[in-house]
């Protein structure tokens, strides 16, 4: 055993929100502080963790500092429950100012101890000796010199804290107050850093949680109760499934590999019981209102009657805050083990006793057998999904036995999280006509609670039932001094999930008092910032907010705005000031902190930049004041953030916001220059500095806003839209020169013809084809067309599966050429079967349509098909025995491959491996059940008329030509079909047709592309899978592009060549002047509406302007045909599916229809068309038929 | 295709041979196969950037990046920048500027910042800002990735900030 000194202290009840774990308060263990070794280095123990914070280095400078130790002797553990001392959960700006106080102490006193053993050691008074550099040294011309390593040597010491312990002087601090760079950045800037998202233990299996489809709420009769079946079955044989774990509304898988374990996440059927009404949001203060409250008056002072009757301004004023999102980049994460009787969770939280706790109550293991060890994680600001996550991963280890880590997805981070609170705050205040403040009542509302853990509440070991909890008085009392007032606190169960967020009630409360003093200042005609000087009591807060308005070269402005109301921009400057008060009512102050801020508004946009905050704060002393300006930094610009855009979107179902798109957070461009200004205090006590500069913002934004504009603002986010609406109403209309009229893009060729039929129309159509009137009169005419023909051909005789040796190697690489030019894997593979085994659901106008199995497999494939067997299926529709097949096979098309080919690919497909697989029957519609029908269909549009060359044509042309329209059955799809399903060859070749619920768009002169297609674009199109001029190869287009990469190169430039020959129009545009034209319109919408938004959030990173820097194809929106075309179709199934083929050009995308819904789909697809296709007439009904297309894609 | 097929893969400098689905992500190969766990699973959808890596010299969102897209192109991520144990420009530019809170963000900021110098795209504090414009700081590090972004593009930095 080598030599040590432990500073402990006995085990304390947890305080705070750690108490309510139920924890058994005797035999608490001793809580270390501080442990020093023989090697002479020290660790420090915290209970609390590092959040991004920077924490960890200023704690390892206090403990350098106060053990006179260099700073990279000193280690920290931070927030493991086997380790560190339970110091409540990392809240409230506190580690430095309330969690470090007996860290510091503890330090101390080893250096105390340290210094008695050296001095026993040299027989001298210990008084004589001094601390340095790790050392004990002697008095000057003494030879006594110990290493503090040395002095431990044989010696096991555990000392009592000594909570009287004096500390050093801060006037004597030589590291404490210096900007020291942090420890882990140099880790996370390479990689090394072990986040909790990357720990990895051996054997560990990944899961997916699936979470029940009321989103973001915690109680209601619902809540735990509502999932009524899973298909096991369904998912069992799925590749490296190895559990599905169900408790109550608790569903997980876990898989072998997380790929794995999310595709089995989305492909389990999971049945729930319809969602009941939900809270309606949608009108949030009336929401807050109605919530049944307790009143709570946390201060009341001098007579507020008195104060308010004949004041000469009388002032009643409501401010609304919205839900917000904690927002972390990255989703939450946790590994947890199950092993000899130990539950170990590695989790990210912010609050390890707390969890350890609810483990405790979740697996009904003692707290002792539970040790959570800390991670850290993307920054939280508050508590997000790492405990529920955690709870998660706990559950699943003791369930499977291994060790699992579990992983939510961006858009569960971003639905369960519990959010920021809303908050209502009403006011009334009285002021003299000189200005002197009279009177103040404050109503504030805030609905939150301590968020139980998920799986907790979701398993029903805990009701999920609301708890109000009093944590809406934070700096619910205004700074500044009112002869009289009441301040009353509405505690409230929470309506939505809900938890702690960064400034928790103090922001919106702040935002209330200081928009506020704002107005009174203007009532009683002074400066704001003179104002408040002139109202606050606080001396420190007057140093501050003089300092502030001196470095913002603040101008005063007595008086109401007066803005330029014929401006369109118009700029303003406001100030704030709010001093963070946290904890249980009073509370401990944090830092004081003041904002002058800048701002421009955009009349005609609504659009509100934030230029410039000059952020003041008051910390008191800070022990890394580079860390400090990191925080006020990081503050300033998520509150800016917070103020400008965020606002968490609910529905019927809940939170609507599951990606970034649909809550946008501030980007680099909009960046305002921040000046930090840091009051020099080291001589004071230390005060939270981790929440303080958010707290001022959203006042200082509003009330430069007033002063831009002459108008006051009570609700945020300061939204384009909301801005723009209020500035609208108050102020006379803007006269604006026309804004930026829209560019045009092309002028438009011919709309004749079938690709000007709007999709109403087209939808119509098909709908009167499958509808009633319609079935009859297909009927009748099929039912007249098959009289006295034969019904029936006649059956081929099977044969024994033709042995592929028989086949020359030519003529099976000849036939897998023409399988790819025909693409035949494309229909006749199922999504993830085996290619050419069948299976794949057709959905045509007359019914689905399931593709067969043509590999050579004697039951169930066409094994057992002779050559003229196959020839005849291939030519005339007719399969071996007899049947007519329906021509969404296209043997139209089929009937113009030549011998050589024909036999080739017949070689070519008896070369294959056999795969057994029976497909599901076609189900059509009647009539067109009846194959027997198709005899008829077959006389009137079949022809079976081999292909004949052009002689006027070139030899490229004409193979290009015969590929085509034989083998390539490009007509399938690209040529619109008659009302009985049979291509206008004559009258409409190539003008655009459907496939599989996309649309085939013209590859004629009708084609809708805003430039044409050259012969150059067509193949770098199909050889690629992206033409530069037009787009990636997407939907049914890409398995072709796919397929067509074994033809030779000659064949898809005779293609090119052949199909360019059908588009004659003229070029009119330049690619340049279209792309430019969208971006000087995606520039003046940018933020203003919410398909604009989600556009920014969700598309821009592969879809806006130029990155050259970016891998991909960046397919340019404004020269993409799906833009332009006359239905929405393909740039809705593109948004709802992606796109995930192997072509050679890359251009993967991720599919958005589970994390949009139809409505932000809707906008979205809405303002792609008003963006880069502004001439075309807009798409309309967009929700309805998104919903209708969901129900139909695949 | 719904088998895993073998599969080769260049990152950083090493071949691997693989067996996986060719749609597996890239970033799922590269942290669970590889164990490189620079780049950080953000959005899964493209949006934010925690996850950029460079294929070839560009920034790729490996997220969303079918592992079978990558071909033949060299995969290098944040742990490929150290060369012998020295720090990459960017990466001494992000230490120096001490240009990370949570740091979450930071292997997509360290690598999109890399992709433009490579293009040399960064000639301006504004283009600096226009370069990172896809990639979201929750923190609100901003000023100093910014910094250490001019500090490795060897741009000036606008004055006030």
């Amino acid at each position: 055993m080598t030599g040590f000194l432990e500073i402990v202290r006995a085990g304390q009840a947890p305080k705070g929100l750690s108490a309510r774990s139920g924890q058994k308060l005797e035999n608490l263990p001793d809580e270390l502080f501080i442990r020093l070794d023989e090697t002479g280095t020290a660790t420090g123990y915290c209970g609390h963790v590092d959040l991004g914070t920077g924490i960890r280095t200023a704690l390892t400078q206090i403990i350098a500092e106060e053990l006179d130790l260099p700073f990279d002797q000193v280690g920290m553990v931070l927030g493991d429950t086997e380790k560190a001392p339970n110091q409540g959960a990392t809240i409230a700006s506190e580690t430095i100012q309330v969690s470090a106080v007996p860290l510091r102490r503890a330090a101390a006193q080893a250096r105390l101890v340290l210094l008695t053993l050296a001095a026993s050691r040299a027989g001298i008074r210990a008084e004589t000796l001094r601390t340095e550099d790790g050392q004990v040294l002697g008095p000057e011309g003494s030879n006594v010199r110990f290493t503090y390593g040395e002095l431990l040597v044989g010696h096991e010491l555990r000392e009592r804290l000594d909570e009287a312990q004096p500390v050093k002087d801060p006037a004597s601090y030589k590291l404490v107050g210096t900007r020291v760079p942090r420890v882990d950045i140099p880790d996370k800037a390479t990689g090394r850093a072990v986040y909790v998202h990357d720990v990895g233990v051996p054997g560990m299996l990944h899961a997916r949680v699936v979470r029940p489809p009321y989103g973001g709420w915690d109680h209601g009769p619902f809540f735990g109760c509502s999932l009524q079946s899973v298909d096991r079955d369904a998912v069992a044989r799925m590749p490296g499934f190895v559990d599905l774990v169900v408790v109550g509304d608790f569903i997980a898988v876990v898989a072998e590999r997380e790929e794995q374990a999310e595709a089995i996440a989305e492909a389990l059927p999971v049945k729930w019981a319809p969602l009941p009404p939900v809270p309606d949001l949608s009108d949030l203060a009336e929401a807050l209102r109605q919530n049944p409250d307790t009143p709570r008056v946390v201060s009341e002072d001098g007579d507020l009657g008195a104060a308010f009757t004949g004041a000469a301004i009388d002032l009643q004023r409501s401010y609304l805050w919205p839900y917000q999102m904690h927002g972390s980049i990255g989703p939450s994460c946790s590994v947890a083990d199950w092993r000899e009787g130990v539950l170990t969770v590695w989790s990210g939280t912010q609050n390890p006793h707390m969890l350890r706790a609810d483990l405790a109550l979740l697996t009904n293991l003692p707290e002792a057998s539970i040790e959570v060890i800390r991670h850290e994680a993307a920054g939280c600001y508050g508590r997000n999904c790492a405990d529920d996550v955690s709870g998660d991963a706990a559950l699943l280890a003791l369930r499977i036995g291994r060790p699992v880590r579990v992983q939510l997805t961006r858009a569960q981070e971003h639905v369960w999280e519990p959010k920021g609170a809303a908050q209502l705050m009403d006011v009334r205040g009285a002021a003299d006509a000189d200005g002197k403040l009279r009177g103040y009542e404050f109503n504030t509302r805030y609905p939150s609670n301590v968020s139980p853990l998920l799986s907790l509440v979701l398993t029903g070991i805990v009701p999920a039932a609301p708890v109000a909890v009093p944590m809406g008085d934070r700096t619910s009392v205004p700074p500044y001094d009112y002869d009289a007032r009441k301040i009353t606190v509405h505690d409230m169960a929470p309506i939505a999930r809900a938890s702690w967020f960064r400034g928790v009630s103090a922001m919106p409360n702040s935002f209330a008092h200081d928009c506020f003093i704002d107005e009174l200042a203007v009532a009683a005609g002074e400066d704001p910032i003179a104002y408040r000087l002139k109202h606050l009591p606080d001396e420190r807060a007057k140093d501050l907010l003089s300092a502030v308005a001196e470095r913002a070269a603040w101008q005063p402005r007595p008086g109401p705005a007066q803005p330029n109301v014929q401006a369109r921009i118009l700029r303003g400057r406001g100030a704030a000031y709010a001093q963070y008060v946290h904890g249980t009512f009073p509370g401990v102050p944090a830092a004081w902190s003041a904002w002058i801020t800048d701002v421009e508004v955009d009349r005609a946009t609504g659009r509100v930049s934030v230029t410039r905050v000059v952020a003041g704060q008051d910390s008191g002393m800070m022990v890394n004041p580079a860390g400090v300006q990191h925080q006020i930094e990081g503050n300033v610009i998520q509150s800016v953030s917070r103020a400008l855009k965020e606002e968490v979107p609910f529905d019927a179902t809940g939170v609507v916001a599951k990606e970034w798109g649909g809550y946008p957070i501030l980007t680099f461009p909009e960046l305002p220059k921040i000046d930090v200004l840091m009051v020099p205090r080291q001589d004071q006590p230390p005060m939270g500095a981790g929440e303080s500069a958010s707290v001022p913002s959203a006042a200082a934004i509003a009330n430069a806003l007033y002063d831009a504009t002459g108008v006051r603002f009570y609700e945020l986010p300061f939204t384009p839209e909301r801005v723009k609406a209020r500035l609208d109403e108050a102020l006379s209309p803007l006269s604006l020169p026309e804004m930026s009229a829209p560019m045009s893009a092309l002028p438009r060729p011919g709309t004749q013809g079938p690709a000007s039929v709007g999709w109403g129309q087209r939808i119509g159509r098909l709908v009167k084809v499958s509808g009633l009137a319609g079935l009859a009169a297909g009927g009748a005419a099929l039912g007249a067309l098959a009289a006295g023909m034969l019904p029936l051909r006649a059956p081929i005789a099977p044969v024994s599966k033709p042995d592929a040796a028989l086949f020359s190697q030519a003529a099976i690489a000849r036939g897998r050429q023409v399988a790819a030019a025909g693409d035949c894997a494309a229909c006749h593979t199922a999504p993830g079967g085996t290619p050419m085994a069948g299976g794949l659901k057709l959905e045509t106008a007359f019914g689905t349509i399931v593709t067969t199995n043509i590999t050579p497999d004697l039951k169930t494939g066409i094994g057992a098909w002779s050559y003229p067997a196959f020839a005849r299926a291939m030519r005339e529709g007719i399969s071996r025995d007899g049947k007519h097949l329906y021509p969404a096979f296209p043997y139209t098309s089929f009937a113009k491959i030549d011998e050589d080919d024909m036999q080739a690919l017949y070689a070519y497909l008896m070369s294959l491996k056999p795969v057994e697989n029976v497909v599901p029957s076609s189900q059509l519609k009647f009539p067109f059940n009846q194959r027997w029908l198709l005899a008829g269909w077959n006389t009137l549009f079949a022809s079976s008329a081999p292909f004949t060359p052009d002689p006027t044509k070139s030899a490229s042309w004409n193979r290009g030509a015969y590929l085509v329209e034989g083998i390539g059955h490009c007509s399938a799809c690209h040529t619109p079909r008659n009302a009985l399903g049979a291509e206008k060859l004559k009258t409409a070749y190539l003008d655009g047709g459907e496939a599989e619920g996309w649309d085939a768009p013209a590859l004629s002169s009708l084609s809708r592309s805003p430039l044409p297609w050259t012969e150059q674009d067509i193949y770098d199109y199909l050889r690629t899978g992206f033409s530069s001029r037009h787009g990636p190869a997407a939907g049914p287009m890409a398995p072709v592009v796919e397929g067509m990469q074994h033809l030779p190169d000659s064949d898809v430039r005779a293609i090119a060549e052949y199909i360019s020959s059908f588009d004659s129009r003229n070029e009119e545009a330049s690619a340049t002047r279209l792309d430019e034209a969208a971006a000087q319109r995606l520039a003046a919408t940018a933020g203003t509406s919410l398909g604009a938004r989600i556009f920014s959030g969700s598309c821009a990173a592969c879809h806006e302007g130029d990155a050259s820097f970016m891998f991909g194809n960046r397919p340019s929106l404004a020269l993409n045909t799906n833009l332009f075309a006359t239905k929405p179709d393909n740039l809705i199934r593109i948004i709802l599916d992606g796109s995930t083929a192997a072509l050679p050009s890359g251009g993967a995308m991720p599919a958005f229809g589970n994390v949009l819904n139809d409505k932000q789909i809707a906008a979205l697809v809405a303002y792609l068309r008003r963006t880069f296709a502004p001439d075309e007439p807009a798409w309309h009904d967009l929700p309805n038929y998104i919903a209708k297309i969901r129900q139909t894609a695949h | 295709m719904n088998v895993a097929q073998p599969l080769e893969l260049l990152v950083n400098g090493q071949l691997h041979t693989l067996a996986v689905l060719p749609t597996t992500s890239l970033l799922h190969v590269l942290r669970n196969d590889l164990r490189l766990n620079g780049p950080k699973y953000g959005c899964g959808l493209g949006e934010c950037g925690a996850c950029t890596v460079l294929i070839g010299d560009r920034a790729a969102r490996a997220c969303c990046t079918p592992v079978s897209q990558v071909g033949v192109l060299p995969v290098t991520t944040l742990e490929g920048l150290e060369q012998d144990g020295v720090l990459d420009e960017v990466q001494r530019a992000f230490v120096q500027e001490q240009a990370a809170q949570c740091g979450y963000c930071l292997n997509g900021m360290i690598m999109t910042i890399r992709a433009a110098l490579n293009q040399g795209c960064v000639k301006s504090f504004e283009d600096a800002k226009q370069a990172l414009r896809f990639n979201l700081c929750r923190c609100g590090t901003h000023v100093e990735i910014l910094r250490a972004a001019c500090l490795a593009c060897g741009v000036m930095l606008d004055d006030a900030s």
